[in-house]
């Protein structure tokens, strides 16, 4: 009987042939007998229970799996195999030795899958076996192969191999076309041989970083510096960030074509660092002259480019910042100088006398709010555009533009006084949008514009000067009914209300509350007086306003009901404190107004005179008399002598009164051009006079709210430390305004006075709250 | 159609989708260049050929088995009536199917043999089992009593 091992070799010089063949054909050419014929000698000499070696029963109880010598035959085969296609390869270089590398790797693994059937009893039976228990060593026949292939032969001609490979690329990064493929092949087969020698079933990248990546990145930096200097010194900034652009993109291009997708990360954060951070200065010179030629396009290229290292862009946001805040200062300033060039050529409103010239100067001229505005909300414009355009949103930028806006709309060459200069034309502005013969006549336009105006209020920093202005001008335009649109103002209010809140608005709501609730009082009261006195010869009519929400005061002149006037006058009173027990009226005479016809004109001359309530106290007794003497009018009207003596002078100038020595006639010679005459105008000293009273009355109301705020926060927090507590103050009311830290003082010394906190013993800068 | 040919020289054509069952033939027709050449099969009979190709045709809509679970044990009491049926045969066609189910490389098969094989050793005695498979005792009584005894430990009594 023949001895195993000469079974063995017996089989194995039967399988031999067939196994060259195999590795010798690149197609399917073997004929199926002869696999078959190799196959079934195999599992002939594996299955066949004659020649298990005799052992005995005690240390051998399982059954005994032929098949090792065949295994170990077959791998010896292979290495001389790969050997020889060593010493083939010596003829081959460069590219023809890529070329002879993948061509041969192709064939190979064709021949393993090949070789693996062939094999596939001993990958069942003995390898199986003999793997569990030798982990490491014996490996089923495929990836045995792919073992001995990348041990014997891609690690002997690597030294050759990656050197070809790096030149090829370095070929195409300067332009040429090259046989991507080729490098796919090989930089896929060094994927594949990443077997791990515990697990083959688990591959690792090992084999690929360690033989070709750690090498071709280090080319790919000295490439790039060596390119990107030589580019920069003989071109401009602008053309080297396309070039870098490019760069980039065919890096990544390089990845999708021939490298593991694992590459990517570590190749391109290379790249950028050797043509975006290492030239970053450079580049960012470029964006103050770029920016102001508005290069939307280089910006964008910069911005893609830099973002790429997000440490660059900090000193762009800030480039960005100061361009911003100067061009808005700038644009404050031109608007300055047109003033100044309007007031300087006569042409502006004469100032008011007694102002000496060296204040003039200084002192800020009054300035148009429409242009102010438009001046801000243009800087605005531009630049929030940019950031979209330029730089996609990004956060930073985004905070360098509110910024940069915040900046120059509360300080800029107008705000010499204080931030609160813009609240207060903004709200001016926004008046002149909303009152009557603003001539915009578009809804959409209007909206427009109120955006515009919402635009630059999220910027002030004063939204409480805003809302004072705002709800007097309010006011203002409710009481004489100069609103243009209710749908505008209701827009406004709720834009208001979105930015700012509930409580920001809710006084303005309840004034619109009140002049509906007026409406239905009047038709009320009229209806009552029809039925109960016949048809009223006055027209009469009246606003109920709330004193708590409306910013109007009680007149400062007292004033004696006229007697045509007396009888609407007392039948509304008795009707309203019969519906509304308890609730006192307070007539504001002052804001009130009428219309008189004119019955004394020769040739029955009828004109409509539009006069204030006060005028009219003035003119009705006139019914009476032809003239009054200064005291008797005094004493008829009861004003005061200042109100008397400024309507007495509008009615003379309008030529309704003459006036000789303190005694005024009714002029039986007027004339006029118009109908209606307009004689309700207000006496130019006053306006200036509301605005100073305003922003008084807001220093007042800041006190009030800080107040609020630090009692508010000592009651939750019960104790606490001065500095904390200011901060917590800042954070409470900056929405509305920037308070100043001398004033929280002030009001922390004040709420001490008033006994809501006190000081703590024993404890420095500690606050408590009194119960 | 592919053909094969028995170890007595008899052709056989049979569906593609019906013989790919077969590990070893699945992996012939991918490997190689085919075409109308029969593929022989020199351990297989025409009788046991016509076996598989029965039991193939009869799985070919089969849900490729789960991979293998070294884990789970396997169990020889889940075969179906049909299979049962199938592999109702003397004792040498069961042996001859479980080896060319081995050399087709056909695993439904060559557990369903297995298992068969199983179920005729479980529950008997060593001399029931040698009377089965028509074992004589090659064991001297000294040999006996040893192996008995180093397999004390699995005995159920």
């Amino acid at each position: 009987m023949a001895s195993t091992e000469d079974i063995a070799n017996s089989v194995w010089a039967e399988i031999v042939p067939t196994i060259d063949a195999i590795l010798g054909t690149v197609n399917r050419s073997l004929p199926p007998d002869i696999f078959m014929k190799s196959y079934t000698a195999i599992i002939t000499f594996c299955t066949a229970t004659n020649h298990t070696q005799p052992t005995t029963s005690s240390t051998n109880r399982g059954a005994q799996i032929a098949g090792g010598e065949l295994y170990y035959s077959f791998k010896s085969h292979i290495t001389s195999h790969l050997q020889k296609m060593v010493l083939e390869s010596q003829g081959h270089n460069d590219e023809s030795l890529l070329i002879f590398y993948s061509k041969k790797w192709l064939a190979f693994t064709v021949s393993c899958r090949i070789l693996n059937h062939l094999l596939g009893y001993l990958n069942r039976m003995w390898i199986k076996r003999v793997a569990e228990e030798n982990i490491g060593e014996v490996f089923d026949i495929n990836t045995t192969c792919l073992i001995l292939w990348r041990d014997h032969f891609f690690k002997t001609l690597h030294p050759r191999l990656l050197p070809s490979m790096l030149k090829m690329i370095y070929r195409e990064r300067k332009g040429e076309t090259i046989d991507s493929g080729l490098l796919q092949t090989i930089t896929d087969s060094t994927v594949t041989l990443g077997i791990n020698d515990i697990d083959s079933k688990l591959t690792t990248l090992d084999l690929y970083q360690t033989y070709f990546e750690k090498e071709f990145i280090e080319q790919t930096e000295i490439f790039y510096k060596a390119e990107s200097e030589i580019y920069i010194g003989s071109n401009p900034i602008t053309d080297y960030m396309k070039k870098a652009g490019i760069w980039l993109e065919e890096e990544e291009n390089r990845v999708k074509s021939y490298l593991h997708q694992s590459t990517r990360d570590g190749l391109i954060a290379k790249a950028e660092i050797v043509l975006i951070a290492n030239h970053a200065t450079i580049i960012q010179d470029q964006f103050q002259p770029l920016i102001e030629k508005d290069k939307i396009d280089d910006l964008t290229r910069m911005f893609g480019l830099l973002s790429r290292v997000p440490s660059t862009l900090e000193r762009l946001r800030d480039l960005f910042l100061n361009h911003v805040k100067q061009q808005g200062l700038d644009a404050v300033r031109k608007v300055q100088e047109s003033m100044a060039e309007i007031a300087a050529s006569g042409a502006a409103t004469p100032v008011e006398e007694g102002e000496k010239p060296a204040r003039k100067s200084n002192s800020p001229l009054e300035v148009d709010p429409k242009t102010y505005m438009e001046a801000l909300l243009f800087v605005h414009t531009k630049f929030a555009a940019i950031t979209v355009a330029a730089f996609k949103s990004e956060a930073g930028f985004v905070a360098s533009l509110d910024k940069a806006c915040r900046e120059f709309i509360n300080r800029n060459a107008f705000c010499t006084t204080g931030s609160s200069k813009s609240s207060e034309l903004l709200a001016k502005y926004t008046d002149s949008l909303l009152r009557k013969g603003s001539k915009i006549n578009e809804d959409n336009e209007i909206e427009d514009l109120l955006n515009g105006a919402m635009t630059i209020f999220k910027f002030i920093e004063d939204k409480d000067v805003f809302q004072k202005f705002y709800t007097k001008n309010l006011a203002k335009r409710l009481v004489n009914s100069t609103s243009a649109s209710d749908d505008a103002e209701a827009s406004m209010i709720s834009k208001l209300k979105e930015a700012c809140g509930y409580e920001y608005t809710s006084k303005l709501q309840k004034m619109f509350g009140d002049m509906s609730v007026s409406k239905d009082l009047n038709s009320e009261f009229r209806e009552k007086m029809e039925t109960s006195h016949g048809k009223q010869d006055i027209d009469f009519s009246i606003l109920v306003l709330g004193s708590g929400s409306w910013p109007l005061y009680a007149p400062t002149s007292g004033f004696n009901i006229p007697q045509d006037l007396i009888k609407p006058y007392e039948r509304f009173l008795a009707y309203y404190q019969s519906k509304y027990q308890g609730r006192k009226l307070v007539w504001l005479t002052h804001l009130s107004k009428g219309e008189l016809k004119t019955n004394y004109l020769p040739g029955n001359k009828t004109y409509t005179l539009q006069v204030s309530t006060y005028q009219m106290g003035i003119l009705l007794p006139f019914n009476t008399a032809l003239t009054y003497s200064w005291d008797e009018l005094l004493q008829t009207t009861g004003l005061n002598p200042e109100t008397l003596q400024g309507n007495l002078a509008l009615l003379v100038k309008a030529k309704i009164l003459t006036e000789s020595d303190k005694k005024y006639t009714l002029n039986d010679g007027f004339k006029s051009k118009k109908l209606k005459v307009n004689l309700n105008i207000a006496i130019k000293s006053e306006q200036k006079q509301e605005s100073d009273d305003t922003h008084k009355t807001i220093a007042k109301d800041r006190e009030l709210v800080i107040q609020a705020a630090i009692v508010r926060i000592m009651k939750t927090r019960k104790t606490m430390k001065h500095v904390q507590l200011v901060q917590e103050v800042i954070a409470q009311v900056q929405a509305r305004f920037k308070p100043q830290i001398p004033d929280i003082k002030r009001c922390i010394d004040i709420l001490f006075e008033k006994e809501y906190i006190e000081r703590m013993d024993g404890q420095k800068d500690m606050y408590s709250y009194v119960a | 159609m592919v053909k094969l040919t028995s170890s007595d020289g008899q052709e056989f054509n049979v569906a593609e989708d019906i013989i790919t069952q077969s590990q070893l033939i699945k992996n012939m027709l991918s490997d190689l260049e085919v075409g109308e050449a029969a593929i022989p099969l020199p351990n297989v009979t025409a009788h046991i050929l016509t076996k598989i190709i029965e039991y193939a045709t009869h799985h070919k809509d089969d849900a490729p088995p789960p991979p293998e679970d070294e884990m789970k044990a396997k169990s020889s009491d889940d075969i179906d009536e049909w299979d049962r049926d199938f592999i109702a045969v003397d004792q040498g066609t069961l042996f001859e199917i479980i080896l060319a189910a081995n050399y087709m490389d056909m695993q439904g098969l060559l557990d369903l043999g297995c298992k068969t094989v199983a179920n005729m050793i479980k529950g008997k005695s060593v001399e029931e089992i040698r009377k089965t498979f028509n074992i004589t005792n090659d064991f001297t009584p000294e040999e006996e009593e040893q192996i008995r005894k180093e397999n004390e430990w699995c005995e159920d009594r």
